[in-house]
């Protein structure tokens, strides 16, 4: 429709278009501009294309080959369901020590409330950036290299892991509040803390809820892999059998990770409707 | 006038009841809730750990203390792997981004081509994609393609399927349907009806996650390399193996960099896409 050519007087055909010539110019330049940065890529990354193709065939190979009877038997062990246990527990830690550091943290760091916007604002928004910035499996390590193997190290992490995640949420949720309380309260000569608990959290208690749970479900999903490096869990398990190359038990606890993932998604979404509807 | 008073008196009476029974709800949740934080310290934080191996507050704190400092000489070491991971990210999204759109197609209830199968079937895909972890599937193509960055953009990609479609999917389910109904009514056929009408409404939130996930992606690039797909990670392994403890702190910086540059691109794109 769009590029039929419509007359105007004369006898000059014009093709509409959305975009004039300086518009036109700068997006088809964008647009190279992309394509010459993905080829370099490319390029630089030295990626064999010319074998790219014949890697879904093996891909499917090696799936129906090695991984595909699932050693249902090995994840029914009662030893294994322990370390599932474990790692359930130790998600739940995680995300509630890192609940309870975002709650100042998340008041910290929202521009509005905030005790003190020169000092305490960029510290509390430096220590949730990091917190996010660096990736889970990295705070695994270094925590395993400082505390020595076991869970305490993975729980740290992914108490860390959660400040980050939630810290941002909270925050951000604390900025979009609505201001009025918070004043009336502040020229009845309420201080700091009577504001944050009568001003700000009744306003934000039940998105606090959805992000507290969902901060769970997230927890949960690091938890089953932080062990990798020795934290803890079930981790552990998936990084033995990869190394002895075990590949039908790997697929079987890959399908118990599905299954338990599944169960905490769901029961995060039920949780966070129950929530939403107590408002 | 009187039976009102005793309406609202029973009504206030049932609130108050309700409001008990609430109450004592509550409180057995917390108690449960208390009980099994009280479980989990036990076997997970003071059985499962090695006190003796972790000895007094100050090892612990002069183990804390090793990682303080930078070692200056890996500068040179750390460009190229920061530009790979970086590379690696933007592919990898890219990558993410052609795989989403079958997914989101089939995942949105309203357009899927063939309820009973295609819906399922992307759900299922995005349920897989999101749930394992991207060291996971990193392993996974290592197997597969073997060594170097193809493995971390195929993990990447995977990876980040999950949360880009199921995003898309729900801003197609929310569409207006009357650009739908125009583009049908005048002979559109669906492929039509997809580039015309559905594609300008989602265009800017879904552009929005896509940068958003781009910027988780990077932070995922930047450990792939922990399992042998190339890029920081494998620069931050060989100094932890190495025990150059100032060259693991480097390593986190140089991501911490990395990362600061790619937040502050996305929350600049998103504001202007907004």
């Amino acid at each position: 429709m769009s590029n039929q050519p419509s007359r105007i007087a004369g006898d000059v055909p014009i093709r509409w278009s959305r975009y004039k010539f300086p518009d036109t110019f700068l997006r088809y330049g964008a647009w190279l501009c992309v394509f010459v940065f993905l080829v370099y890529c490319v390029e630089y990354l030295n990626i064999p294309l010319d074998r790219l193709l014949g890697v879904f065939g093996r891909m499917g190979d090696i799936v129906a080959n090695r991984y595909y009877p699932p050693d249902m038997e090995y994840i029914m062990d009662r030893e294994y369901l322990d370390y599932v246990v474990e790692t359930i527990q130790m998600a739940y830690l995680g995300a509630l020590f890192g609940i309870g550091l975002t709650l100042p943290l998340g008041w910290f760091a929202a521009y509005n409330m905030t005790p003190s916007r020169r000092f305490i604002y960029p510290l509390a928004r430096l220590i949730t950036m990091s917190c996010r910035a660096v990736h889970e499996m990295i705070w695994a390590i270094l925590f395993v290299s400082i505390l020595g193997y076991g869970m305490l190290a993975g729980v740290l992490a992914l108490t860390l892991f959660c400040t980050g995640f939630a810290g941002k949420l909270l925050a951000e949720e604390i900025e979009a509040i609505d201001m009025g309380p918070v004043e009336a309260m502040r020229s009845t000569g309420a201080n700091l803390f009577q504001t944050m608990i009568f001003g700000v959290f009744p306003q934000i208690r039940v998105a606090f809820t959805g992000i507290a749970i969902y901060t769970w479900d997230v927890a949960f999903r690091a938890a089953t892999v932080v062990g990798f490096f020795g934290a803890g869990g079930m981790g552990w398990y998936l990084k033995r059998n990869v190394l002895q190359i075990e590949t039908e038990r790997v697929a079987a606890i890959l399908i118990s990770i599905l299954i338990l993932v599944m169960i905490s998604e769901t029961v995060s979404a039920w949780a966070r409707g129950k929530a939403m509807k107590m408002q | 006038m009187n039976d009102e008073a005793t309406a609202i008196r029973m009504t206030s009476d049932i609130i108050l009841e309700r409001r008990r029974k609430s109450r004592n709800v509550r409180l057995c949740v917390y108690l449960a809730l208390t009980l099994l934080v009280a479980w989990s310290v036990q076997v997970t934080i003071i059985d499962d750990t090695d006190w003796e191996r972790m000895g007094s507050l100050a090892n612990v704190l002069e183990g804390a203390n090793r990682f303080i400092g930078i070692d200056f000489s890996l500068f040179k070491d750390l460009v190229e792997p920061t530009i790979e991971t970086f590379m690696i990210a933007c592919l990898g999204t890219l990558l993410g981004v052609i795989i989403c759109i079958p997914a989101a197609w089939f995942g949105a209830m309203n357009i899927t081509p063939f309820k009973p199968i295609t819906y399922p079937l992307a759900r299922m895909m995005m349920t897989i994609s999101r749930s394992i972890h991207e060291i996971v599937w990193a392993l996974f193509f290592v197997a597969v393609v073997g060594l170097g960055a193809l493995p971390g953009i195929f993990a990447i990609a995977v990876r980040s399927v999950g949360f880009i479609a199921k995003m898309s999917a729900e801003a197609i389910e929310d569409i207006d349907p009357g650009p739908v109904e125009a583009i049908r009514s005048v002979g559109g056929n669906n492929l039509q009806v997809l580039i015309y009408a559905i594609l300008p409404q989602i265009l800017p939130q879904v552009l929005g996650v896509i940068i958003f996930e781009w910027e988780i992606n990077i932070r995922r690039s930047a450990i792939l390399g922990l399992v042998g797909a190339g890029g920081l990670g494998l620069v931050f392994f060989r100094q932890m193996n190495t025990f150059n403890y100032h060259g693991v702190m480097t390593v986190i910086i140089a991501i911490l960099g990395l990362i600061l540059l790619g937040e502050a691109f996305s929350h600049w794109v998103r504001r202007k896409i907004i």
